[in-house]
């Protein structure tokens, strides 16, 4: 009978750290570095996009990059991506029903109105009216608030499927894993977010 | 148009707004950059911390499940505890409940209840103002 000591892999038995684990260690963390550097500052936009406030995505994107970190990041990194973005979209999702619920509640409450520079970013009104400033409007920071705006205005799944899409390159099945639906309702997402952008925009804005 | 064209139309269109998505994302300011990075390395550490728990402590059915087996643990102890959930009676607590039961039966007895009830207050009256008046001369 072989000795314990002598046996491949004791080391795992009484969580001796043997030099190949720490190793594997190093190139987890190394590897979760690069891919949180990588998508950080997309999935603020994204955040921001759906948000409108820097701060509120600041703190959402923490927030997942902390619970993938936490929990998530013994899973293969190949799974990280979909993981991270279903993550982030229920945190914005909880911090926009958040918001209804609390407007609902102020307008319960005596003295309270509706915030006048609410109506300033209504995203109706950053899409273009055809006037004569329109080729101004062809700028590169103006039309990315056009389709920024437009993009507020769109149902929350079909902006999901849009940004996951085509700004974050995910595939649809990485797309389905993401929103947690499947594949075709993700196909229509994604159709009808394009059918209804490309209408507000135009072929060219 | 046809279809080709169409296409070839949506993916321009696509291709455009993902360009116009990526330079605004690399017209980023510096203090959103950085709070970036804090968050990052905050994450970095909380994975390093996950790693240094124990296995039973990584998994999170188990903290689940320890925390639903206390919250029965303690529900089971607060209702055997509560006067409701007692059902095992103290012989302290039977006398007193058969003295309730003398005072204030309606039948036959009560008469000699309230009777003896009575006596007790004249005795204790009159055990007061014994005490008072100090000793008989």
């Amino acid at each position: 009978m072989p000795r314990f000591d002598t046996l491949p892999h004791a080391w795992m038995v009484w969580d001796v750290p043997a030099p190949a684990r720490r190793g594997a260690v190093l190139d987890q963390t190394r590897e979760l570095d690069k891919f949180l550097a990588e998508i950080e500052r997309r999935a603020f936009r994204m955040a921001q996009i759906a948000l409108r406030d820097p701060d509120d995505a600041l703190d959402v994107v923490q927030d997942a990059m902390l619970k993938l970190a936490r929990n998530y990041c013994s899973k293969p990194s190949a799974e990280w991506r979909p993981l991270f973005y279903r993550i982030l979209e229920n945190g914005i999702r909880d911090l926009q029903r958040r918001r209804t619920v609390r407007k609902k509640f102020m307008v319960w409450l005596p003295g309270s109105k509706e915030d006048p520079d609410n109506e300033a970013q209504d995203p109706l009104d950053s899409v273009a009216d055809g006037g004569p400033d329109a080729p101004e409007l062809l700028m590169q920071d103006q039309a990315m608030q056009k389709l920024e705006g437009s993009l507020r205005a769109l149902p929350g799944r079909q902006r999901e499927a849009f940004m996951l899409r085509n700004f974050e390159g995910l595939d649809v099945a990485e797309t389905a894993k993401a929103m947690g639906c499947s594949e075709g309702s993700v196909k229509t997402h994604y159709s009808r977010a394009v059918h209804a952008l490309r209408e507000q925009l135009g072929e060219v804005w | 148009m046809n279809e080709h064209t169409q296409d070839a139309a949506r993916s321009a269109w696509e291709l455009r707004s993902r360009e116009l998505f990526e330079s605004s994302v690399e017209g980023l300011d510096m203090r959103v950059r950085s709070r970036l990075t804090q968050a990052r390395h905050a994450a970095l550490d909380a994975a390093a911390a996950a790693r240094r728990r124990p296995w039973f402590f990584q998994m999170r059915v188990w903290t689940s499940a320890a925390g639903v087996t206390a919250a029965l643990l303690l529900g089971t102890a607060l209702w055997f505890g509560s006067p409701a959930g007692n059902h095992a009676m103290t012989a302290a607590d039977q006398s007193s409940l058969e003295d309730l039961d003398m005072v204030a039966s309606t039948d036959e007895g009560s008469g000699d209840a309230m009777e003896m009830l009575q006596n007790d207050l004249d005795f204790y009256d009159f055990a007061d103002k014994a005490a008072n008046s100090g000793p008989a001369a």
